[in-house]
């Protein structure tokens, strides 16, 4: 058994009841200024008759809404190794900058002249980020990091087809990829060609020299992979595809594992994108709002969305710039998520040129760590290179331990909620079978990393002699293991959904 | 696995009745898949091709979900689809507890069924099979 | 000195590196190929302190004229509200704001449970019966609208108003790009702004597999004909798409009560701020019908109990639609979405209440209608351009007083005065039009300001 106690807020037959059960007729949680009496012209048949949403006061709303965020894990409750997610430190000046009022309360359409200090800081930020990335230009615009593999895909299709050569259909996929590369392709029309791994867990150079054609759009790729390991042959596979007239797009996720050591532009490819709720720290906010930044080589600049953020040399002052008559136009509505980046812009200024560079490698060293205290311990397999080095995230196989004691990743996953952390990604990638993916980020300290290998470790041991602990667990948290079969076969939705059920 | 079925290699069965045949998923589909949760059923009238390398999309007679993956159901021979198991909209769970006879899924009209049978395995093969796969 | 964010320090990674049998840092990054290895320092500023960087992006955003020191009349998509103090305070929390997509469930109730209110709040609100849990905005929410559409019926036109907001048009454009979709915009009558409802029938036939309506318009208006373009839609065999901004939705018709299948919008009023556009917060809800649920995009929460007690909780579902598991087949590439602007939104609609939401519509439409009063008086200007009901954004036309929107706006901005959105580029048809926008956030006073100052130019 754990010490470790998750709180938790229980009455009857649930913890906190939902907001449709508190309140009472009457109850208020807002105040509003005084009304101008006018009569308004809006014919009855227009009007709503009701609207059944709680009343609440205040204190209540405050009191329901803290202890939902009690029964919540976050980064800054302990470690959250999430691999490909860098769960990092976000840091709490970024958040005031991006309260202030004059961040806060600008809207996208003001003159110009009254929103200098925003199109500066967008105008920073972007040469920051093509310098960290070795490319050109940087578009701001994408919310996350799926909407920007889209974006790069819809500039794939533009480059080809004003190169004339618009029959291009297919975009290649490691077999390790992300779900969202092929399904962003998938969005923006292309068929989606999968490409096996090799026995040292790297993109399979022949079977990428075949499915390679003059039909090849664009690959997608990471690096480092989702294994954690570094494409070393990244320029063989750069000249593969550029050989056919491919485009090659970096899928930005795992940038933490080379910040400052290598460049994806260095590297061959043509459009990068970079998640900024990851490697630049802006915090996750239980599933976003992120950014998803695309950066360009010049040759595809033509075509990024409008509009673009331009300094005016002559009249020292920037400007949004949409005179690009071959932009693809709108993937989204105004310029992106301005208070997400300017908490990114903060966090590259905190940490600075070495301080970049430092985090990769605080990251890197951390990855290596646990992958080296945990290739020793039986049950957990390394199943791709297992001698060599990995970046900042480590997939390791607990297929041995599942052979053994008939216990696997997610029940790993689940018990070690009970030690206090939280659990690893876990069945991805999918090529790799019983995964658990690792990544600690810079942020944790070596206690933690220590903590985490010997509580893997006790489970392990624990799968042995006592499995049936391990398939009921957590037990710690709030809540145990839920229903996701019955959830799924008698979707429940909303309130309105359960007052019907 | 049942006797007098034929099957596929990718785990669906097959029962001749009359001019027409009856279409499921095995056992061992059932067993991989763990909790059915949904069924996404074909279309009546809808003509599918029997299953061959490479696949396409005129062999796909709908899919079976998980609630952690989705497996696409083949079709194992050509025809047209006469009838479909509507039971399963409501029961998905019945894939699970009985995947050769409460959980069919449809019921096709075969076009080609003397030449397509023999590219099915009978009970015997698809024990091989099994074995194979471990 | 240690990092503050780094807590290995040099003697730690010293320590670890020996523990694991390296000698260097360097030897971990050795499969970097030489040639593509960074042999250089980055071309950033070097690190700055906390107190320099806050001074530094402080005097920068200091070149910003917010709206907070200077009335703003400005809407089109992202809208000046009032947020609440404990709003703000609520979704600071760092077990919120830290946390990420609660793929485990037993120590992530907290988001689900404030997620799942998220979409029940919006259901109540839009008249569905589902909404997942939120994309990224209302631009994007259109073009996974009409993704879905085409999905449920198979088919691959989709009909738009002709005043529909251009941003969310091209956004639409690009979203709809890869399966090759007819676009198909319907004409508005000239006097009242409504759709040519006889357009619209012609239109609609076999092959069109939404319709689209934005209510109210982007210029401002009420469609008072939705229940008959729902009508002809649901003829054809076609879905109906409704866009609204939700602040609307605590005094007007929800548009589940006249037909709408799925409802969309713009979640940033409901306790977001403006923030220069973003991070905003796209609504997507529907009905209960199978064929449309499991086409939805986004993540979606549902109920269910714990496996060894009967204790309610909260999980993801349905997530066979969603690309971790469908890949290239999923209904939308969305994984990270606007989750803390939706658990805003949750917070914001449970401290307002059916009342609060009722008195914020009409003091938004109180402002607006005083606003074009005052205005329509001033001789020259012609507001709304459209004989219609209006909510809380009108347009207003100079062409009487001959002089251009970007004249009179230059004029009002020495006057400290952010003028409405010029629209000749967007309808050149509407001559020197601008978009104007009053909510709850404007005073008296500031109304008073904007008569006076157009009383002033006009002169």
């Amino acid at each position: 058994m754990t010490n470790y106690r998750q709180a938790k807020w229980v009455s009857d037959s649930l913890l906190e009841p939902l907001i449709f059960e508190l309140g009472k007729p009457g109850r208020a949680g807002y105040t509003l200024p005084p009304k101008l009496h006018e009569q308004l012209k809006i014919s009855k048949n227009l009007l709503r008759e009701k609207l059944e949403l709680p009343e609440l006061s205040e204190v209540e709303v405050v009191r329901h809404y803290t202890r939902l965020s009690q029964m919540n894990y976050g980064v800054d409750s302990g470690i959250y190794p999430l691999g490909s997610c860098t769960m990092k430190y976000n840091p709490k000046v970024c958040e005031e900058l991006a309260s202030l009022e004059e961040a806060a309360c600008v809207h996208p359409y003001q003159a110009e002249d009254s929103v200098q200090g925003a199109l500066e800081l967008m105008y920073r930020l972007e040469r920051c980020l093509a310098e960290i990335a070795g490319v050109d230009r940087v578009c701001l615009h994408p919310s996350a990091g799926a909407h920007g593999e889209f974006v790069a895909m819809l500039l794939t299709r533009a480059y080809h087809k004003f190169k004339g050569d618009g029959g291009r259909a297919q975009v290649i996929v490691p077999d390790s990829a992300h779900g969202t590369n092929p399904a962003s392709a998938a969005m923006a029309g292309y068929e989606v060609v999968t490409v096996p791994s090799d026995a040292r867990g790297r993109v399979d150079l022949k079977a990428l020299e075949a499915a390679a054609s003059e039909w090849t759009a664009a690959l997608m790729l990471t690096n480092p992979n989702t294994l954690g390991l570094f494409e070393d042959r990244i320029l063989k596979i750069a000249e593969i595809i550029h050989g056919v007239g491919g485009l090659l797009f970096y899928d930005g996720a795992n940038l933490n594992g080379v910040l400052g050591k290598a460049r994806p532009g260095d590297m061959g490819f043509d459009i990068v994108h970079f998640n900024l709720h990851k490697t630049f720290s802006t915090p996750h906010g239980g599933g976003g709002p992120g950014a998803g930044p695309v950066g360009v080589k010049r040759e595809i600049e033509k075509f990024l969305p409008v509009p673009v953020v331009e300094f005016d040399e002559k009249r020292k002052r920037y400007y949004l710039d949409y005179d690009r008559p071959h932009s693809i136009g709108k993937v989204k509505a105004f310029y992106g998520n301005f208070g997400v980046l300017v908490k990114a812009y903060a966090y590259i200024l905190l940490m600075g040129a070495e301080g970049l560079a430092e985090v990769s490698e605080a990251a890197v060293l951390n990855a290596n760590y646990i992958m080296r205290k945990l290739s020793g311990t039986k049950g957990y397999e390394l199943k791709f290179d297992s001698s060599g080095l990995c970046k900042h995230e480590v997939v390791f196989s607990v297929e041995p331990l599942k052979r053994e004691t008939g216990i696997g990743a997610k029940d790993i996953a689940k018990r070690l909620l009970d030690y206090g952390m939280h659990a690893p990604t876990y069945y991805f990638p999918p090529i790799v079978p019983e995964a658990l993916m690792i990544e600690p980020t810079e942020s944790e300290p070596k206690e933690e990393l220590d903590r985490l290998v010997e509580a893997l470790r006790a489970i392990a041991d624990e799968a042995r002699k006592s499995p049936d602990k391990l398939r009921s667990a957590p037990t710690a948290t709030a809540i145990g293991r839920l229903d996701e079969v019955k959830a799924s076969r008698e979707p429940i939705l909303s309130w309105r959904m359960y007052r019907k059920a | 696995m049942q006797e007098g079925l034929y099957y596929s290699l990718e785990h669906e069965w097959v029962k001749i009745e009359g001019k027409l045949a009856r279409v499921g998923v095995t056992d061992y589909a059932q067993r991989k898949l763990g909790d059915v949760v949904y069924i996404e059923l074909p279309e009546v009238r809808k003509q599918v091709k029997q299953v061959a390398a490479p696949k396409g999309k005129e062999m796909e007679m709908g899919a079976v979900e998980s609630i952690k993956a989705v497996s696409v159901v083949y079709s194992p021979l050509s025809g047209e689809v006469r009838e479909v198991n509507r039971e399963l909209q409501d029961r998905p769970e019945l894939v699970n507890t009985s995947p050769y006879s409460d959980g069919w899924i449809c019921v096709l009209q075969p076009s080609a069924l003397d030449v397509e049978l023999k590219n099915l395995m009978d009970a015997r093969a698809y024990a091989e099979y099994l074995k194979k796969l471990g | 000195m240690g990092h503050p964010y780094i807590p290995n320090v040099r003697e730690i990674r010293e320590q670890m590196l020996r523990e694991i049998g390296a000698t260097s840092i360097d030897e971990l990054f050795a499969d970097i190929p030489g040639k593509i290895r960074l042999k250089r320092k980055l071309k950033l500023p070097d690190a700055m302190s906390e107190l320099e960087v806050r001074r530094h992006v402080q005097a920068m955003l200091a070149k910003n004229g917010p709206f907070t020191q200077m009335p703003s009349f400005l809407g089109g998509g992202v809208w000046p509200h009032h947020i609440p103090a404990h709003v703000r305070e609520l979704v600071r929390r760092s077990e919120f704001l830290t946390s990420y997509t609660p793929y485990q469930p037993e120590v992530s109730q907290g988001m689900l449970q404030a997620l799942f209110e998220y979409q029940s709040m919006i259901c109540e609100l839009t008249g569905m019966d589902v909404a997942n849990a939120s994309v990224y905005d209302w631009a994007t929410s259109l073009g996974e609208a009409a993704l879905m559409c085409a999905r449920v019926t198979g088919r691959r036109k989709f009909i738009v108003p002709a005043l529909i907001n251009p941003e969310r048009f091209s956004t639409l454009q690009n979203y709809t790009s890869g399966p090759g979709f007819e676009l198909t915009k319907i004409g508005y009558d000239r006097r009242a702004g409504q759709l040519d409802l006889s357009q619209l029938r012609k239109e609609l036939g076999g092959d069109v597999a939404g319709v689209y309506v934005e209510n109210p318009s982007y210029l401002g208006f009420l469609e008072t004909q939705v229940d008959e373009v729902a009508k002809a839609a649901h003829e054809a065999g076609t879905l109906f798409v409704v866009g609204v901004n939700p602040i609307s939705l605590g005094l007007l018709k929800a548009p589940g009560d006249y037909g709408a299948d799925i409802v969309i919008g713009e979640g940033q009023p409901l306790g977001n701020p403006v923030s220069f556009g973003g991070p905003l917060l796209g609504i997507f809800a529907c009905r209960d019908d199978t064929r449309l649920v499991r086409q939805m995009p986004g993540r979606l929460i549902g109920m269910t109990t714990a496996l060894d007690s009967r204790t309610r909780g909260y999980v993801m579902v349905l997530q066979t639609r969603e690309q971790h598991i469908r890949r290239e087949r999923a209904t939308s590439s969305i994984c990270s979405n606007e989750a803390l602007c939706a658990v805003t939104a949750a917070i914001y609609l449970a401290s307002l209440g059916p009342r609060g939401l009722r008195e914020l519509g009409e003091a938004c439409a109180a402002n607006a209608n005083y606003a074009m009063r005052k205005l329509k008086a001033i001789k020259g200007l012609k507001v709304p351009i459209f004989d219609a009901p209006h909510f809380n954004e009108f347009t207003l036309n100079c062409d009487g007083i001959g002089i251009s929107v970007a004249k009179l706006n230059a004029e009002l901005l020495k006057r400290g005065i952010q003028g409405g959105k010029p629209l000749r580029g967007e309808f050149p048809e509407l001559g020197e039009t601008s978009l104007m926008c009053v909510t709850e956030y404007h005073t008296k006073d500031d109304i008073d300001r904007l008569i006076d100052a157009l009383v002033e130019i006009v002169r």
